[in-house]
């Protein structure tokens, strides 16, 4: 059994939109992925049933040994944390150490733990502490960013879902937001899904891709092998990185169609 | 010669609460028609700019100003109230924030009947921008109700119906997905071609940029860096590199191939392009074997 094991999910609104179904995948604990996918392709809908927020209309989530359907919300979101696209939509307290108390409160951790609990994330994240007695709207996009995942952290979830981090951002910002997320998956061991409409950074950060079309998981595979499969991303309407389709340009040459960076076209074009 | 569509002379603003200028002696020059492609980091002033050319500044902002701001040979602040928004339309990332109107036709015709057109005129106005945004199944749908990118073409249609002679658009794609924003940008394409207008484009992605603008400018820190014809501007790479901005792989690899000497090739801002040059490249190279 793997840390998390989502079996033949099928989720329906009450308004009867059929959102997912037939997914069926397994996460293990430390993978850093991407999950891609056109809007109301049910990436967040995945999302949310992974946390226990949404509960299946039919198969199950299973996260470490706790089936959803029968464990309460405070068990499942003390495993999977889910950040916001927009922090602004997830920040509601007066202060940055109040928000990022108010999960581990909610959970009925106790007073003291909590603030070992706030110092920790808002040390993980580098929010120093004349930010924590700041208004949160009174920082910096990337800085209610951080708050926001802090916020998370502190309910010390094995897994988190970060959607849309680098929407905004300029190439600076979504370096260091990447960077700063790669640490807590290789120093930290947290396993990240980051949701993404940047195919940059998926070819980048994440060696395994979840892609989804219509409520379902269309491939479950590497960067590599899904942007060299043009059926694949016609389905999900994306198309591979700039780089990734000047190496497939020029596939009579022999440059591998699966090229994923400058310095594997700059190599492949040398050998050619 | 007619004055430029906008010309901004030695141009530096202040905002009142903040120790440092957010626009430090600006020069620039935008021709009628052209589109200016402009870039730079979060922070680097190009919002700030464009406001400037809206006369948002100093309008709704307290501040200090020095040197000129000139829309079509006018300096900003000596337009009549109302007057330069109707030269100067601008579209934001996000398009709620310009919605008053409970159906997409009445948002889209709001503009037109707030200048006192005529109903036939706006019912040419409505036709023109409903196929160019392609909107005509989307008009008695509430504006809150629609997709992102649906919304965002709406904000644009709207803006576009008042036919104001100088566009700005601050990134009009970043809250949108990659088919949205295709569709969106395959609609200022279309719009280039059939209509003149001077436009200016604010957008994190070169990739999108590149096809549509004349010329691009880099602000840095309130000042310009660099500024160039869309091709010349990458000709020298390492002060985009040291600005940090991301080059598409096209660029970036055309300016491998001439920064090692292989070609002297003009850059490459294409994937056809820059195909092209390695293609050529190899055939040289297969020349000179036989």
């Amino acid at each position: 059994m793997s840390y998390v094991d989502v079996i033949d999910l099928a989720y329906t609104y009450p308004d009867g939109t059929q959102a997912l179904h037939g997914v069926t995948l397994s996460i293990e604990s430390g993978e850093m992925l991407s999950l891609i996918g056109q809007n109301g392709s049910g990436k967040t809908t995945l999302s949310k049933c992974l946390n226990g927020l949404l509960l299946p209309t039919s198969g199950n989530v299973v996260v470490d040994g706790h089936d959803s359907k029968s464990s309460s919300i405070s068990d499942m979101v003390r495993r999977v944390g889910y950040v916001f696209q927009n922090p602004d939509h997830q920040l509601f307290n007066p202060t940055c150490r109040d928000e990022i108390a108010y999960g581990p409160r909610n959970i009925g951790i106790r007073e003291p733990e909590v603030t070992e609990r706030v110092e920790e994330a808002a040390t993980v994240v580098g929010l120093g502490s004349e930010h924590l007695t700041e208004h949160p709207f009174f920082l910096t996009k990337g800085l209610r960013q951080r708050v926001a995942i802090a916020a998370i952290l502190a309910l010390r979830p094995r897994v988190i879902i970060v959607d849309e981090p680098t929407t905004g951002q300029d190439a600076r910002q979504a370096r260091e937001i990447m960077g700063f997320l790669t640490t807590l998956n290789r120093e930290h061991g947290h396993t990240i899904i980051i949701i993404t409409h940047d195919m940059d950074i998926v070819a980048a950060y994440t060696e395994r891709i979840l892609a989804m079309a219509k409520g379902t998981l269309i491939a479950d595979n590497s960067a590599r092998e899904i942007f060299s499969n043009p059926a694949i991303m016609e389905r999900a309407s994306l198309a591979p990185p700039q780089i990734t389709r000047l190496a497939q340009a020029l596939g009579d040459m022999g440059i591998h169609p699966g090229v994923l960076s400058l310095d594997e076209m700059i190599a492949a074009f040398e050998g050619s | 010669m007619s004055s430029p569509a906008i010309q901004v002379t030695d141009y530096s603003w202040k905002y009142l609460h903040s120790t440092t200028r957010a626009i430090k002696n600006i020069e620039l020059i935008v021709q009628p028609g052209e589109c200016l492609g402009l870039i730079g980091s979060n922070g680097s002033g190009k919002t700030t700019l464009c406001n400037s050319i809206d006369g948002l500044i100093p309008g709704q902002y307290h501040g200090i100003k020095e040197g000129r701001v000139e829309v079509f040979g006018t300096e900003v602040e000596e337009y009549r109230r109302g007057e330069l928004q109707r030269t100067v339309g601008l579209v934001f990332s996000d398009p709620e924030a310009q919605f008053t109107a409970m159906t997409v036709e009445d948002e889209l015709v709001f503009g037109m009947e707030n200048l006192g057109l005529s109903i036939s005129e706006i019912n040419r106005r409505l036709e023109w921008v409903c196929d160019l945004a392609d909107l005509s199944p989307l008009l008695d749908k509430p504006p809150y109700e629609i997709s992102g990118g649906q919304k965002q073409r709406v904000a644009l249609a709207a803006m576009l119906a008042m036919q104001p002679r100088v566009l700005i658009l601050d990134e009009p794609t970043a809250m949108l997905d990659p088919v949205s924003r295709e569709r969106v940008f395959a609609v200022l394409a279309r719009l280039r071609k059939e209509r003149e207008i001077t436009m200016i484009l604010i957008e994190h992605s070169l990739e999108h940029i590149i096809p549509l603008a004349d010329r691009m400018v880099l602000l840095s820190n309130g000042r310009k860096l660099h500024e160039a014809p869309t091709r010349t501007f990458f000709s020298d790479l390492s002060l985009l590199r040291q600005e940090g901005i991301h080059l598409p792989g096209a660029v970036g690899f055309s300016g491998y191939l001439r920064e090692s000497g292989a070609t002297t090739d003009e850059p490459a801002i294409s994937v056809e392009e820059a195909a092209q040059q390695a293609r050529n490249l190899r055939g040289a190279a297969k020349g000179e074997l036989s």
